[in-house]
Order: structure tokens, then sequence, then C-alpha cells
């Protein structure tokens, strides 16, 4: 067609720019990351509603990170495998029993089955030493042990472990010693078999932190 | 969903649910539906984090699922609400609302749900009775709290979540009535499409929440009567109830509408134009592109008892209501105020706002003269904004460089030639305010990001700081001499105390950035919204 190819027009020759004027140099570079503004922006809106606007914003935030809808990743793996490890990983794995979920709601396949074979080892290998304990408390400690018992069977109920049918019969007085055990043991943050308390566990990393308390005593 | 949505919403997700529930929505985000299987191999994250995760997402809304699509034999599959987790954003705003209509019981309710996502009407009654006798002196009655959720259910800011499609479990809920929701419809059922959608249910709970009592024998007691009392039903399990964002967003833009009218006008046809709003709040639907239509004698009997209106001085109000544009009361015996034509009159004024501050007030005359006048050559330009030629030539160039102005050929001759062909200059509205709106997500992300990089530059700072208060307490608690106090405080020195404090300054501000961004962002997509959906 007329004026493509060879005979190509100029570009400047359309009404808008005159001629003989030339288009703006070209860009040589990227445009710079912070370009100088010529319109300052203007404040921003103050007043009482936006601060309590901010304030109710912040702590929105701050609650849901102490609700079980917040997920931690797990733990980054450090550099060397340590024992401590073990005993750490069973602390994340606690928040999300605390919701307790509608089923009725939500597919079925995502239900989360919690292995609760540890535990129940646990009771096996405490039942001895604790039967004869409970035998001299068993009448104050059965109120407490029946409350127990029906926590912990909401637990089960959602969360299907798949050792129901190994118990069968055998489960209620066994969860009654297990109940009874694990309620002694949570009170001093035990866990999974140790004879530590947690804080064992720390290896001094956050060192410093605790130091302040006890102005009085001489520190060597 | 564009690119800068999902950057927002993967930011939205990770400051409020962590990061694994932020990969999980990013990836759903972006491939559309999936199922559970597809979605453990992308992200890469272990089968039990992904299927926490999707349950996270679905308490609150921001995913559904959808079972046996494909057939009845086919997987489960899971989508992502882009527009749902956006919500987030404006959550302190809904919380704001709530407590200026309901008081502080309305507000610790709203704030409580949307915490939670969705709860039964019991516990939200108990926990918010809890939360106000916690800071409260006097024992907080239920029956208190039972009507401001009842009056947050009749206004509509509350409804019922629409039972579960299909669960795998036949019979679900009570609610499921009407319709017996089938398992392979590809349309989910809004909530409104079920009639018991605004019944409160029947409650039985009378009693007072209790002061947590500090003795162990109180306890204990304490202890065996929750226990008791847990498995007791209140009458209504299985009934769930959520906040309505339809219904605060139409609150949003009556206030917006009002506020419009009083700056242009005065506070009395502001009140005039309030009330014709409230009259027909309830019975318009929420996209409605105008209000029921309203006689003078309605209005003025609905019209406050404070507003001693005359009725012949109400008629010039609406008269001159009519004759102004901007928020389209129209008609002769019966009054409409058209809700669509406001809405873009809005919008309008945004776009106008947000040019003058970006390229200043000549642009700005260009562009409101581009946007009143449609079509417009060069020449014409120059001579209707009174700007000298080779400026009013820079400042067009530089506004379709940005692409808020448009070029349109009209060609003389078939081939196109320049020199025969009309080259007119215009705006549409729509398309720029897509563009701005785009523009704000963007905005919003990288007020974000740049909060959370500042957070984690002084994140050791922080750390000490927050250990440092706890001492603090702890020592006040126990009842310390004030000796002791000074000398924990100044374990932070002055150059940290004025670090901490402008990082506490930066945080607010950028903070605040998001709120007022997030006012745009309502504007523009209720206009975006109110003007693309199909007019029937």
């Amino acid at each position: 067609m007329a004026g493509r190819g060879r005979g190509r027009r100029p570009f400047g020759t359309d009404s808008s720019i005159s001629r003989g004027e030339g288009l703006p140099p070209g860009l040589q570079q990227p445009t710079p990351v912070f370009p100088v503004m010529e319109q300052k922006p203007l404040p921003l809106a103050g007043g009482e509603e936006a601060e309590y606007l901010l304030a109710l914003k912040q702590d929105f935030r701050g609650v849901m990170k102490n609700l079980p809808f917040f997920i931690k990743p797990a733990a980054a793996q450090r550099d060397v495998q340590r024992y401590s490890d073990k005993y750490h990983s069973s602390e994340q794995t606690n928040s999300l029993t605390d919701w307790n979920l509608d089923w009725r709601r939500f597919p079925r396949e995502l239900q989360v089955h919690i292995r609760r074979r540890v535990r129940e080892g646990l009771a096996f290998s405490t039942m001895d030493s604790s039967v004869p304990v409970q035998k001299k408390k068993k009448k104050k400690e059965e109120e407490e042990v029946l409350l127990k018992l029906e926590t912990l069977e909401k637990k089960e109920e959602h969360e299907q472990s798949s050792e129901e049918e190994e118990g069968g019969v055998k489960k209620k007085p066994e969860e009654e010693e297990g109940a009874e055990a694990e309620e002694e043991y949570d009170e001093e943050e035990l866990e999974e078999e140790t004879d530590y308390i947690m804080s064992y566990f720390d290896n001094g990393e956050e060192f410093g932190g605790d130091s302040d308390d006890n102005m009085d005593e001489a520190i060597y | 969903m564009t690119a800068q949505e999902v950057r927002l919403c993967g930011l939205v997700l990770q400051e409020h649910f962590g990061e694994v529930v932020e990969k999980v929505g990013r990836n759903l985000l972006k491939s559309g539906t999936q199922n559970l299987r597809a979605i453990v191999h992308e992200t890469g994250l272990s089968v039990d984090l992904v299927k926490k995760s999707l349950c996270v997402l679905m308490q609150h809304g921001a995913c559904s699922f959808i079972q046996g699509r494909k057939g009845p034999g086919s997987p489960t599959e899971y989508k992502a609400h882009c527009d749902r987790m956006l919500r987030i954003l404006r959550y302190p705003r809904y919380i704001y609302t709530a407590k200026t209509l309901y008081g502080d019981t309305g507000e610790l309710i709203i704030e409580e749900l949307l915490q939670r996502g969705h709860m039964t009407m019991s516990n939200t009654v108990k926990t918010v009775a809890d939360r106000l006798t916690q800071s409260m002196d006097g024992d907080m009655d239920y029956g208190e709290v039972s009507t401001t959720f009842s009056k947050l259910v009749e206004t509509h800011f509350l409804q019922r979540c629409p039972p579960a499609a299909g669960a795998g479990t036949t019979g679900s809920s009570q609610t499921a009535n009407s319709t017996s929701a089938a398992p392979a419809s590809s349309t989910a059922p809004t909530p409104e499409s079920f009639p018991d959608c605004y019944r409160v249910p029947q409650v039985t709970l009378i009693g007072r929440s209790k002061r947590p009592l500090a003795s162990e024998e109180g306890e204990d007691q304490r202890n065996a009567k929750k226990a008791k009392m847990d498995p007791e039903t209140h009458g209504d399990e299985g009934i769930y109830w959520q906040v309505n964002f339809e219904r605060f967003h139409q609150h949003f833009r009556d206030q917006t509408i009002i506020s419009a009218v009083a700056n242009k006008l005065d506070q009395t046809s502001s009140e005039i134009v309030r009330t014709m709003l409230r009259m027909s709040e309830v019975t318009t639907s929420s996209t409605a592109p105008c209000t029921k239509p309203l006689s003078a004698n309605e209005i003025f009997r609905s019209l406050p008892a404070t507003y001693n209106i005359p009725r012949h001085i109400l008629d010039q109000y609406l008269t001159l209501l009519v004759d102004d544009p901007v928020d389209g009361v129209c008609g002769e015996g019966v009054r409409v105020i058209y809700l669509n034509q406001a809405l873009a009159n809005l919008a309008r004024a945004t776009l106008e706002s947000i040019v003058q501050e970006r390229f200043g007030s000549r642009s700005a005359r260009i562009f409101r003269l581009l946007l009143r006048k449609r079509h417009l050559e060069q020449k014409q330009v120059e001579d209707f904004a009174m700007i000298p030629a080779k400026e009013a030539k820079d400042m067009l160039y530089t506004l379709l460089s940005q692409n808020l102005v448009q070029l349109q050929e009209i060609p003389k001759t078939p081939d196109f030639a320049p020199s025969r062909t009309f080259y007119l200059y215009t705006v549409n509205q729509l398309p720029t305010a897509r563009l701005l709106l785009q523009n704000c997500y963007k905005t919003v992300a990288n007020l974000m990001e740049r909060r959370l990089f500042e957070a984690k530059e002084s994140k050791r700072l922080l750390e000490k700081s927050q250990r440092i208060e706890a001492i603090l307490a702890s020592l006040q608690a126990s009842g310390a001499e004030p000796e002791q106090l000074t000398e924990v405080e100044e374990m932070i020195t002055a150059p940290e105390k004025q670090q901490l404090d402008s990082l506490r300054l930066h945080v607010n501000k950028l903070d605040s950035a998001e709120n007022q961004v997030d006012e745009t962002i309502f504007l523009l997509e209720s206009y975006i919204s109110s003007s693309t959906k199909p007019t029937s």
C-alpha cells in the first residue's frame, strides 16, 4: 500500500506534532527506582476514627497469630541433628486439636489421622506403676478421671485413631490409668517418656534473657 | 485473578494464617479448581499440613469444595475465592461500623465472628459475654448479648451459613428443608437462597457469665460443671452464622452518598437522603440499581423528629436534589435514588482526584474536560483547557503513556494515512477505573511488604523490647520497688528507644495508609461491580 516499506514517511507527519520538531530523546536506561515526584502526596487522614481503625487492625493481627488457625511451618532443620529435636517436634501439633470442627460441613477426606500409638504406649508402660497409686486415691480421683474420660473421648472422636480396633473393650480401663498418668505428667511439662522437663532441652541459644530476674543473687 | 490480586491475597494470608496457608492459597488461586492430590504435589508440603490449611481456608469462607463434579466417583475439588480473601483488609472497618451502630457488644460479636469464620449463636454469645465480663466489673447477662445478636440478624448484618453441599452425610442440618442441595450442582447456592437465612433459632441460653474463681475448690467445681454443661446442646447445633459482607458494603455505600450530599449541599438535604436510603434498606437487594419509589408523603412521615421541616420546604429540597446531578434523585411525584448513577459519580470524582494528586491540577483539568466532552482533538483540548499548546501536549502525552487517556483514530481515507486521520483523545471511565483498581491492589501489597521488611530489620530489637516489657509486667505484678523497675527500663539504651519509636511510627503510618487505600478500593470495586452486572 502507499507509504509502506521504502516510501515510508517519517513519523511526525500527523497534525498533532508540528514539523521540524523532533521527538524527545529515547531512554537509555531503566527509570530510577525512586523518581523525584513533582507532586508531593497529601498527608494521611488522621483523627480519632483513623487511629481506632489502626488499633483494631493491629489487635486483630495479634489475635489471629494465637488462634489455632495460624499454622506454623515445621521448624527449620538446623545444621546438626540434635537430641532435643525429638522432644521439640511434638509441641507443634497440639494447636489444631483445640479447634473442634463440625465435620458435617467439611469433606471427609480432610480429616487428619493423628497417630496415638506413642501416647497409648505411655499408658501401657506406666500402667503397672500407677495401679497401686490409683488404689489409694481411688475415691477422690474417680470424679476427676470421669471428667478426663469425657474430654478425651471427645478428642478421640474427632481424631479417629486407627488403634481403636485394637483396643476394643480394654480401652476404657486403660484410658483411666492412662488419663491419670497423663494428668500427672502434663503438670510437669513432660512429654513422651523423658524424665526431664522441657526446659532441660533448651540449648542456651536464648541465654541472656532470663538472667535479669535474679538481681539479688551473686553471679559468678 | 490478576497477578496483583494474587500477590496481595498471598500477603494477607501470610499475615493472618501463616506461610503454610499462604502457599496453599496461592496455589489454588493460580491454578483454579484442584483436588487434594494435585495441591499436595504442586506445593510440596506434607499431606497433613495441606489438609489443615484447607480446613482453615474453608472455615473462613475463602475456599469452597465441590464433590463429584465429573461424576459420582471423582475426587473432591477445591476452589479459592480471591475477593473473599481481600475482604480481610476491610475487617477493621466492619468492626468499627458495628461499634457505631450497636455499641461494644455488637463490636465484639462481629469481631469474634470475623476471627473464627463462622460459629453457632450460643458459642458466640458465651465468648462475647466472657470477654465483656473480663473488661467490666459486673457480670454480663447472656440475654443482653443475645438481644444484640438478634438485632444484628434482623438488620441482615449477620446471616446463616448455607448448609454444606453434600459433605458426605445426607440430611446434614435442619436448615436444609427447602431445597436439597444436589451434589452434582455446579453453582454453589448463595446464603440468601435459603428462606431461613435470617431466622434466629430458639436458643436456650439462660444465665450469666461468671468471673473465673481464683481458689482451687472453685476451679474443681467449675471444671466439673463445665464438663457437664458441654454435652448440653443449646438448641442450635449445626446452625452457623457468618458476617454478611454485602450488607456492610451497602451501609458503607449509603454513608458515602450521604456525606457526598452533605458536602455538596447541606446537612438537611443529607438527612433527607439518609431517610430515603434507610427506608429502602432492607427491602432492596444490594445489587439493585435504584431504591424503591417513595412518595413525598412517606418521606415526610419518616423524617426524624428532630428535624422540623415544614412540608413545602421538604418539597423544595427534593426539587433541589433532583436538579443536582450528584446523587441522581429523580422523579416527579415519587422519588427514587439512582444508586448506580450515584456510584458512577463517586467513582468519577475519585478518578479525577487521583489524577490531580499525581499529575497536578492542570492535567486534572484536561482529564475532567475529556470526561465531560468525550472526544476532543489536540487543538480543541488546548483551547478548552486554556493551557499553552506545548504544555498541553506534554501533559496529554504523559497521561497517554500512563494509559489514563486513550487515542481514537478516525480515518478519512481507508489507508489510515496520518495526515488524513483525525486523532481524538478520550477517557473511558470503566476501563480507567479497573486500571486504577489494580494500581490500588499493587499499592496495598507494596505497603504490606514494606511493613514486613521494616519489622524484619528490627526483629532483634523488637524481641528485646518485648522481653523487657514482660519482665516489667511480672515485676509490677509481684510488687517490686521503683528502683528495680527503673533498672530494668534502663536496659534499653536511648538510641535503641529512638529506633523503636521511629519503627513504631513507620509501621503505624504504613498500616494507616493501607486502611485508607482500602476505602478507595471499596469505592472502585462497588462501581465496577454495579456497572458490569447484567441488567435484567
